[in-house]
Protein backbone atom coordinates (compact mmCIF):
# COMPACT_ATOMS: atom_id res chain seq x y z
CA UNK A 1 0.00 0.00 0.00
CA UNK A 2 2.73 2.46 1.03
CA UNK A 3 4.65 1.21 -1.92
CA UNK A 4 1.90 2.13 -4.35
CA UNK A 5 1.39 5.53 -2.74
CA UNK A 6 5.13 6.15 -2.76
CA UNK A 7 5.38 5.23 -6.40
CA UNK A 8 2.52 7.51 -7.35
CA UNK A 9 4.08 10.37 -5.40
CA UNK A 10 7.48 9.72 -6.93
CA UNK A 11 5.95 9.59 -10.39
CA UNK A 12 4.14 12.86 -9.76
CA UNK A 13 7.24 14.57 -8.42
CA UNK A 14 9.13 13.41 -11.47
CA UNK A 15 6.52 14.26 -14.04
CA UNK A 16 4.89 17.39 -12.67
CA UNK A 17 7.49 19.84 -13.98
CA UNK A 18 7.54 18.06 -17.32
CA UNK A 19 3.85 18.20 -18.04
CA UNK A 20 3.91 21.99 -17.85
CA UNK A 21 6.61 22.30 -20.44
CA UNK A 22 4.86 24.90 -22.49
CA UNK A 23 4.39 27.05 -19.42
CA UNK A 24 8.04 26.56 -18.59
CA UNK A 25 9.11 27.43 -22.11
CA UNK A 26 7.11 30.58 -22.24
CA UNK A 27 8.48 31.54 -18.85
CA UNK A 28 11.95 30.84 -20.22
CA UNK A 29 13.01 28.49 -17.46
CA UNK A 30 16.28 27.36 -18.99
CA UNK A 31 16.39 23.75 -17.77
CA UNK A 32 12.83 22.80 -18.64
CA UNK A 33 12.85 24.67 -21.89
CA UNK A 34 15.39 22.17 -23.06
CA UNK A 35 13.76 19.66 -25.40
CA UNK A 36 16.33 17.14 -24.26
CA UNK A 37 14.53 16.58 -20.99
CA UNK A 38 11.53 15.38 -22.89
CA UNK A 39 13.56 12.99 -24.88
CA UNK A 40 15.15 11.57 -21.75
CA UNK A 41 11.82 11.28 -19.94
CA UNK A 42 10.33 9.47 -22.94
CA UNK A 43 13.31 7.13 -23.08
CA UNK A 44 12.92 6.42 -19.37
CA UNK A 45 9.24 5.58 -19.89
CA UNK A 46 10.24 3.34 -22.80
CA UNK A 47 12.63 1.43 -20.58
CA UNK A 48 9.98 1.18 -17.85
CA UNK A 49 7.87 -0.66 -20.42
CA UNK A 50 10.72 -2.95 -21.47
CA UNK A 51 11.96 -3.76 -17.96
CA UNK A 52 8.42 -4.32 -16.67
CA UNK A 53 7.65 -6.52 -19.67
CA UNK A 54 10.86 -8.51 -19.21
CA UNK A 55 9.86 -9.05 -15.58
CA UNK A 56 6.81 -11.05 -16.68
CA UNK A 57 8.88 -13.77 -18.37
CA UNK A 58 12.20 -13.28 -16.55
CA UNK A 59 11.09 -12.29 -13.07
CA UNK A 60 7.68 -13.84 -12.51
CA UNK A 61 8.06 -16.97 -14.66
CA UNK A 62 11.79 -17.34 -14.02
CA UNK A 63 12.88 -17.80 -17.63
CA UNK A 64 15.92 -15.60 -18.26
CA UNK A 65 15.04 -14.22 -21.68
CA UNK A 66 18.06 -12.52 -23.22
CA UNK A 67 16.49 -11.72 -26.56
CA UNK A 68 13.53 -9.50 -25.69
CA UNK A 69 14.99 -6.73 -27.82
CA UNK A 70 13.79 -8.77 -30.80
CA UNK A 71 10.20 -7.92 -29.79
CA UNK A 72 11.07 -4.23 -29.53
CA UNK A 73 12.50 -4.34 -33.03
CA UNK A 74 9.62 -6.38 -34.44
CA UNK A 75 7.14 -3.91 -32.91
CA UNK A 76 9.08 -0.98 -34.36
CA UNK A 77 9.31 -2.52 -37.83
CA UNK A 78 5.66 -3.64 -37.83
CA UNK A 79 4.41 -0.14 -37.17
CA UNK A 80 7.16 1.37 -39.31
CA UNK A 81 6.36 -0.77 -42.34
CA UNK A 82 2.61 -0.22 -42.03
CA UNK A 83 3.14 3.55 -41.91
CA UNK A 84 5.97 3.93 -44.42
CA UNK A 85 5.00 1.30 -46.99
CA UNK A 86 1.27 0.69 -46.51
CA UNK A 87 0.60 4.37 -45.67
CA UNK A 88 -1.52 3.50 -42.65
CA UNK A 89 -2.18 6.17 -40.05
CA UNK A 90 0.02 5.80 -36.97
CA UNK A 91 -2.73 5.06 -34.45
CA UNK A 92 -4.15 2.32 -36.68
CA UNK A 93 -0.73 0.79 -37.26
CA UNK A 94 0.32 0.91 -33.59
CA UNK A 95 -1.93 -1.94 -32.28
CA UNK A 96 -0.30 -4.31 -34.76
CA UNK A 97 3.08 -3.87 -33.06
CA UNK A 98 2.09 -5.79 -29.89
CA UNK A 99 0.07 -8.29 -31.93
CA UNK A 100 2.87 -9.24 -34.31
CA UNK A 101 5.45 -9.31 -31.50
CA UNK A 102 3.24 -11.57 -29.37
CA UNK A 103 2.56 -13.85 -32.31
CA UNK A 104 6.26 -14.17 -33.03
CA UNK A 105 6.98 -14.85 -29.34
CA UNK A 106 4.37 -17.60 -29.26
CA UNK A 107 5.90 -19.16 -32.37
CA UNK A 108 9.51 -19.19 -31.13
CA UNK A 109 8.39 -19.75 -27.53
CA UNK A 110 6.89 -23.16 -28.21
CA UNK A 111 10.26 -24.76 -29.00
CA UNK A 112 12.47 -22.39 -26.94
CA UNK A 113 10.55 -22.63 -23.68
CA UNK A 114 11.16 -26.37 -23.59
CA UNK A 115 14.73 -25.44 -22.71
CA UNK A 116 15.64 -24.59 -19.16
CA UNK A 117 18.17 -22.44 -17.38
CA UNK A 118 21.25 -21.45 -19.35
CA UNK A 119 20.02 -23.20 -22.46
CA UNK A 120 16.96 -20.99 -22.72
CA UNK A 121 19.03 -17.87 -21.99
CA UNK A 122 21.51 -18.66 -24.77
CA UNK A 123 18.85 -19.70 -27.27
CA UNK A 124 16.78 -16.58 -26.66
CA UNK A 125 19.89 -14.43 -27.09
CA UNK A 126 20.41 -16.14 -30.44
CA UNK A 127 16.87 -15.26 -31.51
CA UNK A 128 17.40 -11.65 -30.43
CA UNK A 129 20.46 -11.30 -32.63
CA UNK A 130 19.10 -13.34 -35.55
CA UNK A 131 15.89 -11.34 -35.95
CA UNK A 132 17.81 -8.06 -36.24
CA UNK A 133 20.07 -9.53 -38.91
CA UNK A 134 17.12 -10.98 -40.81
CA UNK A 135 15.24 -7.70 -40.82
CA UNK A 136 18.24 -5.90 -42.26
CA UNK A 137 19.13 -8.53 -44.85
CA UNK A 138 15.90 -9.96 -46.24
CA UNK A 139 15.50 -9.04 -49.88
CA UNK A 140 12.38 -9.32 -52.01
CA UNK A 141 12.57 -8.97 -55.77
CA UNK A 142 16.11 -7.57 -55.54
CA UNK A 143 15.06 -4.86 -53.07
CA UNK A 144 15.60 -4.95 -49.34
CA UNK A 145 12.18 -5.75 -47.90
CA UNK A 146 12.52 -3.75 -44.70
CA UNK A 147 14.70 -0.89 -45.90
CA UNK A 148 17.92 -2.88 -45.51
CA UNK A 149 21.07 -1.30 -44.16
CA UNK A 150 19.89 2.22 -44.92
CA UNK A 151 16.94 1.80 -42.55
CA UNK A 152 13.37 2.96 -42.82
CA UNK A 153 12.13 6.54 -42.84
CA UNK A 154 8.64 7.30 -41.57
CA UNK A 155 6.64 10.41 -42.41
CA UNK A 156 6.62 12.79 -39.45
CA UNK A 157 3.46 12.48 -37.40
CA UNK A 158 1.65 15.79 -37.73
CA UNK A 159 0.51 16.86 -34.30
CA UNK A 160 1.09 19.91 -32.11
CA UNK A 161 3.52 19.36 -29.30
CA UNK A 162 4.91 16.18 -30.76
CA UNK A 163 7.39 15.71 -27.92
CA UNK A 164 4.66 15.96 -25.33
CA UNK A 165 2.39 13.62 -27.31
CA UNK A 166 4.95 10.82 -27.55
CA UNK A 167 5.95 11.33 -23.95
CA UNK A 168 2.35 10.81 -22.87
CA UNK A 169 1.99 7.83 -25.17
CA UNK A 170 5.08 6.17 -23.73
CA UNK A 171 3.91 6.92 -20.17
CA UNK A 172 0.56 5.33 -21.06
CA UNK A 173 2.38 2.24 -22.31
CA UNK A 174 4.39 2.14 -19.06
CA UNK A 175 1.17 2.42 -17.06
CA UNK A 176 -0.36 -0.43 -19.04
CA UNK A 177 2.74 -2.58 -18.45
CA UNK A 178 2.65 -1.93 -14.70
CA UNK A 179 -1.12 -2.48 -14.51
CA UNK A 180 -0.80 -5.77 -16.40
CA UNK A 181 1.90 -6.91 -13.97
CA UNK A 182 -0.28 -5.90 -11.01
CA UNK A 183 -3.15 -7.94 -12.43
CA UNK A 184 -0.93 -10.94 -13.25
CA UNK A 185 0.42 -11.13 -9.70
CA UNK A 186 -3.10 -11.29 -8.28
CA UNK A 187 -4.55 -13.73 -10.78
CA UNK A 188 -4.72 -17.48 -11.22
CA UNK A 189 -2.40 -16.97 -14.19
CA UNK A 190 0.24 -15.33 -11.97
CA UNK A 191 0.13 -18.06 -9.33
CA UNK A 192 0.69 -20.56 -12.11
CA UNK A 193 3.69 -18.59 -13.42
CA UNK A 194 5.27 -18.27 -9.97
CA UNK A 195 4.70 -21.99 -9.37
CA UNK A 196 6.54 -22.68 -12.65
CA UNK A 197 9.41 -20.45 -11.53
CA UNK A 198 9.68 -22.15 -8.15
CA UNK A 199 9.36 -25.74 -9.36
CA UNK A 200 8.10 -26.60 -12.81
CA UNK A 201 7.40 -30.31 -12.21
CA UNK A 202 5.57 -29.61 -8.96
CA UNK A 203 3.47 -27.03 -10.81
CA UNK A 204 2.66 -29.55 -13.54
CA UNK A 205 1.48 -32.31 -11.20
CA UNK A 206 -0.75 -29.78 -9.44
CA UNK A 207 -2.49 -29.14 -12.75
CA UNK A 208 -0.67 -26.13 -14.23
CA UNK A 209 -0.47 -26.40 -18.02
CA UNK A 210 3.16 -25.31 -18.00
CA UNK A 211 3.62 -25.09 -21.78
CA UNK A 212 0.61 -22.84 -22.32
CA UNK A 213 1.45 -20.68 -19.29
CA UNK A 214 5.06 -20.16 -20.27
CA UNK A 215 4.20 -19.32 -23.87
CA UNK A 216 1.46 -16.95 -22.70
CA UNK A 217 3.87 -15.18 -20.35
CA UNK A 218 6.44 -14.89 -23.14
CA UNK A 219 3.83 -13.54 -25.57
CA UNK A 220 2.53 -11.04 -23.01
CA UNK A 221 6.06 -9.84 -22.35
CA UNK A 222 6.63 -9.57 -26.10
CA UNK A 223 3.38 -7.67 -26.68
CA UNK A 224 4.30 -4.95 -24.19
CA UNK A 225 7.87 -4.72 -25.51
CA UNK A 226 6.50 -4.55 -29.05
CA UNK A 227 4.15 -1.73 -28.06
CA UNK A 228 7.14 0.30 -26.88
CA UNK A 229 8.87 -0.47 -30.18
CA UNK A 230 5.83 0.64 -32.17
CA UNK A 231 5.68 3.98 -30.38
CA UNK A 232 9.43 4.40 -30.77
CA UNK A 233 9.33 3.97 -34.53
CA UNK A 234 6.93 6.88 -35.11
CA UNK A 235 8.52 9.00 -32.40
CA UNK A 236 12.03 8.55 -33.78
CA UNK A 237 10.84 8.75 -37.45
CA UNK A 238 13.87 6.73 -38.55
CA UNK A 239 14.46 3.08 -37.68
CA UNK A 240 17.28 0.70 -38.54
CA UNK A 241 18.93 -2.37 -37.08
CA UNK A 242 21.10 -0.31 -34.75
CA UNK A 243 18.35 1.63 -33.04
CA UNK A 244 15.67 -1.06 -32.86
CA UNK A 245 17.71 -4.22 -32.19
CA UNK A 246 20.53 -2.97 -29.93
CA UNK A 247 21.96 -5.83 -27.90
CA UNK A 248 22.67 -3.40 -25.00
CA UNK A 249 18.91 -3.09 -24.47
CA UNK A 250 18.79 -6.78 -23.55
CA UNK A 251 21.32 -6.27 -20.80
CA UNK A 252 19.82 -2.99 -19.70
CA UNK A 253 16.24 -4.21 -19.28
CA UNK A 254 17.40 -7.23 -17.28
CA UNK A 255 19.69 -5.10 -15.13
CA UNK A 256 16.84 -2.65 -14.50
CA UNK A 257 14.53 -5.44 -13.35
CA UNK A 258 17.25 -6.93 -11.15
CA UNK A 259 18.21 -3.56 -9.71
CA UNK A 260 14.64 -2.67 -8.85
CA UNK A 261 13.50 -6.12 -7.83
CA UNK A 262 12.37 -9.00 -10.05
CA UNK A 263 8.91 -10.46 -9.61
CA UNK A 264 7.54 -7.23 -8.11
CA UNK A 265 5.07 -4.76 -9.64
CA UNK A 266 7.12 -1.57 -9.37
CA UNK A 267 10.66 -2.90 -9.05
CA UNK A 268 11.53 -2.91 -12.75
CA UNK A 269 10.10 0.61 -13.16
CA UNK A 270 12.17 1.91 -10.25
CA UNK A 271 15.22 0.19 -11.71
CA UNK A 272 14.51 1.66 -15.14
CA UNK A 273 14.37 5.22 -13.79
CA UNK A 274 17.54 4.83 -11.70
CA UNK A 275 19.56 3.08 -14.35
CA UNK A 276 18.47 5.17 -17.31
CA UNK A 277 19.28 8.37 -15.42
CA UNK A 278 22.68 6.90 -14.64
CA UNK A 279 23.25 5.88 -18.26
CA UNK A 280 22.28 9.32 -19.54
CA UNK A 281 24.37 10.99 -16.83
CA UNK A 282 27.48 8.95 -17.59
CA UNK A 283 26.94 9.32 -21.30
CA UNK A 284 26.92 13.08 -20.84
CA UNK A 285 23.40 13.48 -22.27
CA UNK A 286 21.94 15.10 -19.19
CA UNK A 287 21.78 18.90 -19.29
CA UNK A 288 23.60 18.82 -15.97
CA UNK A 289 27.05 18.94 -17.40
CA UNK A 290 30.16 17.92 -15.52
CA UNK A 291 33.62 16.61 -16.18
CA UNK A 292 34.84 13.19 -15.20
CA UNK A 293 38.56 13.32 -14.40
CA UNK A 294 40.87 11.32 -16.69
CA UNK A 295 38.01 10.53 -19.08
CA UNK A 296 37.68 12.33 -22.37
CA UNK A 297 34.22 13.16 -23.70
CA UNK A 298 34.56 10.53 -26.44
CA UNK A 299 35.28 7.77 -23.97
CA UNK A 300 32.30 8.49 -21.78
CA UNK A 301 29.87 6.02 -23.44
CA UNK A 302 32.53 3.33 -22.97
CA UNK A 303 32.89 4.30 -19.33
CA UNK A 304 29.12 4.00 -19.02
CA UNK A 305 29.32 0.42 -20.33
CA UNK A 306 32.06 -0.45 -17.86
CA UNK A 307 30.10 0.99 -14.95
CA UNK A 308 26.95 -0.85 -16.08
CA UNK A 309 28.87 -4.12 -16.14
CA UNK A 310 30.23 -3.54 -12.65
CA UNK A 311 26.79 -2.55 -11.45
CA UNK A 312 25.29 -5.75 -12.87
CA UNK A 313 27.83 -7.84 -10.95
CA UNK A 314 27.31 -5.84 -7.78
CA UNK A 315 23.51 -5.99 -7.94
CA UNK A 316 23.39 -9.71 -8.61
CA UNK A 317 25.71 -10.43 -5.69
CA UNK A 318 24.63 -7.89 -3.10
CA UNK A 319 21.06 -6.82 -3.87
CA UNK A 320 19.50 -9.94 -5.38
CA UNK A 321 16.00 -8.89 -4.34
CA UNK A 322 16.40 -5.40 -5.78
CA UNK A 323 16.25 -1.95 -4.23
CA UNK A 324 12.45 -2.13 -3.91
CA UNK A 325 13.15 -4.48 -1.00
CA UNK A 326 14.24 -1.42 0.99
CA UNK A 327 10.94 0.40 0.54
CA UNK A 328 8.00 -0.36 2.78
CA UNK A 329 10.32 -1.27 5.64
CA UNK A 330 10.89 -4.85 4.54
CA UNK A 331 14.65 -4.54 4.69
CA UNK A 332 17.17 -1.87 5.54
CA UNK A 333 20.32 -1.24 3.56
CA UNK A 334 23.15 -2.12 5.90
CA UNK A 335 26.41 -4.01 5.95
CA UNK A 336 24.70 -7.05 7.46
CA UNK A 337 22.08 -7.00 4.66
CA UNK A 338 24.86 -7.05 2.06
CA UNK A 339 26.64 -9.85 3.92
CA UNK A 340 23.45 -11.90 4.15
CA UNK A 341 22.81 -11.41 0.42
CA UNK A 342 26.35 -12.45 -0.36
CA UNK A 343 25.79 -15.68 1.59
CA UNK A 344 22.52 -16.33 -0.24
CA UNK A 345 23.90 -15.73 -3.70
CA UNK A 346 27.15 -17.65 -3.30
CA UNK A 347 27.41 -21.41 -3.35
CA UNK B 1 -8.17 -56.78 -4.66
CA UNK B 2 -11.24 -57.82 -2.79
CA UNK B 3 -14.49 -58.42 -4.61
CA UNK B 4 -17.08 -55.67 -4.91
CA UNK B 5 -14.50 -52.90 -5.22
CA UNK B 6 -14.43 -51.02 -8.51
CA UNK B 7 -11.04 -50.72 -10.16
CA UNK B 8 -9.81 -47.15 -10.33
CA UNK B 9 -6.20 -47.43 -11.46
CA UNK B 10 -4.95 -50.24 -13.62
CA UNK B 11 -1.30 -50.84 -14.50
CA UNK B 12 -0.66 -53.31 -17.30
CA UNK B 13 2.92 -54.28 -18.02
CA UNK B 14 4.18 -50.76 -17.29
CA UNK B 15 7.77 -50.42 -18.46
CA UNK B 16 10.23 -47.54 -18.24
CA UNK B 17 13.83 -47.78 -19.39
CA UNK B 18 16.73 -45.42 -18.77
CA UNK B 19 19.30 -46.29 -21.39
CA UNK B 20 19.64 -50.07 -21.16
CA UNK B 21 18.28 -50.33 -17.65
CA UNK B 22 14.61 -51.13 -17.13
CA UNK B 23 13.82 -49.15 -13.99
CA UNK B 24 10.23 -50.37 -14.16
CA UNK B 25 9.80 -53.66 -15.97
CA UNK B 26 6.35 -54.98 -16.83
CA UNK B 27 4.58 -53.94 -13.64
CA UNK B 28 0.96 -55.05 -13.45
CA UNK B 29 -1.44 -54.40 -10.59
CA UNK B 30 -4.71 -52.64 -9.83
CA UNK B 31 -5.88 -50.18 -7.25
CA UNK B 32 -9.55 -50.20 -6.26
CA UNK B 33 -11.62 -47.20 -5.29
CA UNK B 34 -11.22 -46.35 -1.62
CA UNK B 35 -8.21 -48.61 -1.03
CA UNK B 36 -4.94 -47.75 0.65
CA UNK B 37 -2.23 -49.66 -1.18
CA UNK B 38 1.43 -49.65 -0.19
CA UNK B 39 4.39 -50.00 -2.56
CA UNK B 40 7.52 -51.31 -0.88
CA UNK B 41 10.86 -52.49 -2.10
CA UNK B 42 14.57 -51.89 -1.64
CA UNK B 43 16.28 -48.71 -2.84
CA UNK B 44 16.44 -48.56 -6.62
CA UNK B 45 13.54 -50.98 -7.05
CA UNK B 46 11.73 -48.46 -9.26
CA UNK B 47 9.08 -47.21 -6.83
CA UNK B 48 9.47 -43.50 -7.52
CA UNK B 49 9.90 -44.15 -11.24
CA UNK B 50 6.58 -45.98 -11.18
CA UNK B 51 4.91 -43.00 -9.52
CA UNK B 52 6.48 -40.69 -12.12
CA UNK B 53 4.98 -42.90 -14.82
CA UNK B 54 1.51 -42.70 -13.27
CA UNK B 55 1.63 -38.91 -12.84
CA UNK B 56 2.90 -38.40 -16.37
CA UNK B 57 6.39 -37.09 -15.60
CA UNK B 58 7.89 -40.08 -17.41
CA UNK B 59 6.72 -41.40 -20.74
CA UNK B 60 6.14 -45.14 -20.79
CA UNK B 61 8.37 -47.39 -22.88
CA UNK B 62 5.80 -50.14 -22.74
CA UNK B 63 2.51 -51.19 -21.24
CA UNK B 64 -0.50 -49.11 -20.39
CA UNK B 65 -1.93 -47.19 -17.44
CA UNK B 66 -5.70 -46.92 -17.26
CA UNK B 67 -7.65 -44.55 -15.07
CA UNK B 68 -11.31 -45.42 -14.58
CA UNK B 69 -11.18 -47.54 -17.70
CA UNK B 70 -9.48 -45.07 -20.06
CA UNK B 71 -5.80 -44.99 -20.95
CA UNK B 72 -3.76 -42.10 -19.53
CA UNK B 73 -0.42 -43.25 -20.98
CA UNK B 74 1.34 -40.36 -22.73
CA UNK B 75 -0.91 -37.73 -21.20
CA UNK B 76 0.69 -34.50 -19.94
CA UNK B 77 1.12 -34.25 -16.13
CA UNK B 78 -1.33 -31.35 -15.77
CA UNK B 79 -4.08 -33.29 -17.55
CA UNK B 80 -3.53 -36.31 -15.31
CA UNK B 81 -3.70 -33.97 -12.31
CA UNK B 82 -6.99 -32.58 -13.57
CA UNK B 83 -8.38 -36.12 -13.89
CA UNK B 84 -7.96 -36.39 -10.14
CA UNK B 85 -4.57 -38.01 -9.58
CA UNK B 86 -2.55 -35.99 -7.08
CA UNK B 87 0.96 -36.70 -5.86
CA UNK B 88 3.69 -35.64 -3.48
CA UNK B 89 7.44 -35.71 -4.04
CA UNK B 90 9.84 -37.67 -1.87
CA UNK B 91 12.23 -34.74 -1.84
CA UNK B 92 9.81 -31.94 -1.04
CA UNK B 93 9.39 -29.30 -3.74
CA UNK B 94 7.65 -26.35 -2.13
CA UNK B 95 7.19 -23.05 -3.96
CA UNK B 96 9.84 -21.29 -1.91
CA UNK B 97 8.78 -17.68 -2.42
CA UNK B 98 5.17 -18.34 -1.39
CA UNK B 99 3.57 -18.66 2.01
CA UNK B 100 2.20 -21.98 3.24
CA UNK B 101 -1.33 -20.89 2.36
CA UNK B 102 -0.32 -19.79 -1.15
CA UNK B 103 1.37 -23.15 -1.75
CA UNK B 104 -1.85 -24.98 -0.91
CA UNK B 105 -3.87 -22.44 -2.91
CA UNK B 106 -1.95 -23.33 -6.09
CA UNK B 107 -3.26 -26.88 -5.71
CA UNK B 108 -6.79 -25.56 -5.25
CA UNK B 109 -6.47 -23.16 -8.20
CA UNK B 110 -5.32 -25.72 -10.73
CA UNK B 111 -6.39 -29.13 -9.46
CA UNK B 112 -9.19 -31.43 -10.43
CA UNK B 113 -11.93 -29.61 -8.56
CA UNK B 114 -14.52 -28.64 -11.11
CA UNK B 115 -14.70 -25.18 -12.62
CA UNK B 116 -12.23 -22.37 -12.63
CA UNK B 117 -12.20 -20.85 -9.23
CA UNK B 118 -10.60 -17.54 -8.46
CA UNK B 119 -7.87 -16.93 -5.90
CA UNK B 120 -10.42 -16.06 -3.18
CA UNK B 121 -12.19 -19.44 -3.19
CA UNK B 122 -8.84 -21.18 -3.62
CA UNK B 123 -7.55 -19.56 -0.44
CA UNK B 124 -10.64 -20.67 1.47
CA UNK B 125 -10.10 -24.21 0.26
CA UNK B 126 -6.39 -23.98 1.11
CA UNK B 127 -7.33 -23.10 4.69
CA UNK B 128 -9.58 -26.17 4.97
CA UNK B 129 -6.82 -28.43 3.70
CA UNK B 130 -4.21 -26.88 5.98
CA UNK B 131 -6.55 -27.58 8.87
CA UNK B 132 -6.79 -31.22 7.77
CA UNK B 133 -3.01 -31.72 7.71
CA UNK B 134 -2.40 -29.68 10.86
CA UNK B 135 -0.70 -26.66 9.32
CA UNK B 136 -3.45 -24.11 9.95
CA UNK B 137 -1.48 -22.22 12.58
CA UNK B 138 1.40 -21.75 10.15
CA UNK B 139 -0.67 -20.71 7.12
CA UNK B 140 0.99 -17.31 6.81
CA UNK B 141 4.53 -18.52 7.40
CA UNK B 142 7.02 -18.50 4.56
CA UNK B 143 7.95 -22.02 3.51
CA UNK B 144 11.54 -21.41 4.59
CA UNK B 145 10.36 -21.23 8.21
CA UNK B 146 8.93 -24.77 8.14
CA UNK B 147 10.56 -27.82 9.68
CA UNK B 148 11.04 -30.97 7.59
CA UNK B 149 7.92 -32.72 8.98
CA UNK B 150 5.90 -29.58 8.26
CA UNK B 151 7.27 -29.40 4.73
CA UNK B 152 6.15 -32.99 4.21
CA UNK B 153 2.71 -31.98 5.50
CA UNK B 154 2.66 -29.07 3.09
CA UNK B 155 3.55 -31.42 0.26
CA UNK B 156 0.47 -33.47 1.18
CA UNK B 157 -1.70 -30.37 1.69
CA UNK B 158 -0.88 -29.07 -1.78
CA UNK B 159 -1.77 -32.41 -3.37
CA UNK B 160 -4.96 -32.76 -1.31
CA UNK B 161 -5.99 -29.23 -2.30
CA UNK B 162 -6.24 -30.41 -5.91
CA UNK B 163 -9.18 -32.53 -4.71
CA UNK B 164 -7.75 -35.81 -6.01
CA UNK B 165 -9.64 -39.07 -6.28
CA UNK B 166 -6.32 -40.88 -6.02
CA UNK B 167 -3.38 -39.61 -3.99
CA UNK B 168 0.14 -40.87 -4.68
CA UNK B 169 2.36 -40.40 -1.63
CA UNK B 170 6.12 -40.81 -2.11
CA UNK B 171 7.71 -41.56 1.27
CA UNK B 172 5.99 -38.86 3.27
CA UNK B 173 7.18 -40.54 6.48
CA UNK B 174 10.87 -40.82 5.60
CA UNK B 175 13.09 -38.97 8.03
CA UNK B 176 10.37 -38.53 10.63
CA UNK B 177 10.66 -39.73 14.24
CA UNK B 178 8.13 -42.05 15.87
CA UNK B 179 5.83 -39.33 17.18
CA UNK B 180 5.89 -37.56 13.82
CA UNK B 181 5.12 -40.84 12.04
CA UNK B 182 2.06 -41.30 14.23
CA UNK B 183 0.91 -37.79 13.35
CA UNK B 184 1.55 -38.42 9.67
CA UNK B 185 -0.39 -41.70 9.87
CA UNK B 186 -3.30 -39.80 11.36
CA UNK B 187 -3.05 -37.33 8.49
CA UNK B 188 -3.13 -40.09 5.86
CA UNK B 189 -6.14 -41.68 7.59
CA UNK B 190 -7.89 -38.32 7.72
CA UNK B 191 -7.31 -37.74 4.00
CA UNK B 192 -8.45 -41.28 3.21
CA UNK B 193 -11.56 -40.73 5.29
CA UNK B 194 -12.58 -37.92 2.93
CA UNK B 195 -12.98 -40.58 0.23
CA UNK B 196 -9.56 -40.47 -1.40
CA UNK B 197 -7.87 -43.62 -2.67
CA UNK B 198 -4.24 -43.74 -1.54
CA UNK B 199 -1.23 -45.36 -3.18
CA UNK B 200 1.84 -44.84 -1.01
CA UNK B 201 5.52 -45.67 -1.19
CA UNK B 202 6.97 -46.32 2.22
CA UNK B 203 10.03 -47.83 3.84
CA UNK B 204 8.62 -47.67 7.35
CA UNK B 205 6.96 -51.08 7.72
CA UNK B 206 4.91 -49.89 10.66
CA UNK B 207 3.15 -47.53 8.25
CA UNK B 208 2.50 -50.25 5.68
CA UNK B 209 1.08 -52.61 8.30
CA UNK B 210 -0.74 -49.76 10.02
CA UNK B 211 -2.77 -48.34 7.15
CA UNK B 212 -2.51 -50.57 4.08
CA UNK B 213 -4.80 -53.47 3.37
CA UNK B 214 -2.63 -54.46 0.45
CA UNK B 215 1.04 -54.10 -0.40
CA UNK B 216 2.90 -54.46 -3.68
CA UNK B 217 6.58 -55.38 -3.43
CA UNK B 218 8.88 -54.17 -6.21
CA UNK B 219 12.39 -55.44 -6.83
CA UNK B 220 14.54 -54.62 -9.85
CA UNK B 221 11.51 -52.97 -11.42
CA UNK B 222 9.30 -56.04 -11.21
CA UNK B 223 6.46 -57.04 -8.93
CA UNK B 224 7.97 -59.55 -6.52
CA UNK B 225 4.84 -60.17 -4.46
CA UNK B 226 1.56 -58.57 -3.57
CA UNK B 227 -1.16 -59.15 -1.03
CA UNK B 228 -1.90 -58.50 2.61
CA UNK B 229 1.05 -56.68 4.20
CA UNK B 230 1.58 -59.22 7.00
CA UNK B 231 1.67 -62.07 4.52
CA UNK B 232 3.83 -60.28 1.99
CA UNK B 233 6.41 -59.24 4.57
CA UNK B 234 6.85 -62.89 5.66
CA UNK B 235 7.46 -63.93 2.05
CA UNK B 236 10.95 -65.33 1.82
CA UNK B 237 11.70 -63.63 -1.51
CA UNK B 238 10.74 -60.30 -0.03
CA UNK B 239 13.01 -60.78 2.97
CA UNK B 240 15.79 -61.80 0.61
CA UNK B 241 15.31 -58.75 -1.58
CA UNK B 242 15.37 -56.45 1.42
CA UNK B 243 17.95 -58.03 3.67
CA UNK B 244 19.99 -60.25 1.39
CA UNK B 245 20.28 -63.99 0.95
CA UNK B 246 22.40 -64.70 4.00
CA UNK B 247 20.01 -63.00 6.37
CA UNK B 248 17.09 -64.89 4.82
CA UNK B 249 18.87 -68.21 5.40
CA UNK B 250 19.62 -67.27 8.99
CA UNK B 251 15.96 -66.48 9.58
CA UNK B 252 15.02 -69.91 8.29
CA UNK B 253 17.46 -71.86 10.41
Amino acid sequence: MFLILGAILAAYALLAPLTSLDAAQSANVPLLADRLWFRIATIIAMFIVMATAWNIIGGITGYAAFGNVAFFGIGAYTTGMLIAKAKWPFLVALPFAPLVSAGFAALVGLPLLRLRGHYFAVASLGVGVAVGELVQNIDYGGQPLFGGASGLFLPIYAIDNRGLFFFYLMVAAATIAIAVTWWVLRSRFGYGLIAIRENEEAAAVLGVNTTVYKVAAFALSAALTGLAGGIFSQWNVFINQDNTFPIDYNVQMILMALLGGTGTVFGPAVGAVLLQLLIQFLGGSLPISFDIPFVSADARPILAQVILGLLLVGVVIFVPRGVIDFFGGRSRLSLSYLRRSLRETSL
Amino acid sequence: MSAGVTTQLELRGVTKRFGGVAAVDGVTFEVGKGEIVGIIGPNGAGKTTLLNCISGLHRLDGGDIRWQGASIAGMAPHRIAKLGIGRTFQIVRPFGSMTVRENAAVGALFGSAAGRRGPKEAFEMADQVLDLVGLKAKADHPVSALTIPDRKRLEVARAVATRPHLLLLDEVMAGLNNVEIDEALEMVRAVHATGVTVLLIEHVMRVIIGVCRRAVVLDFGQVLAQGEPEVVLRDERVIQAYLGERYAKRLKS
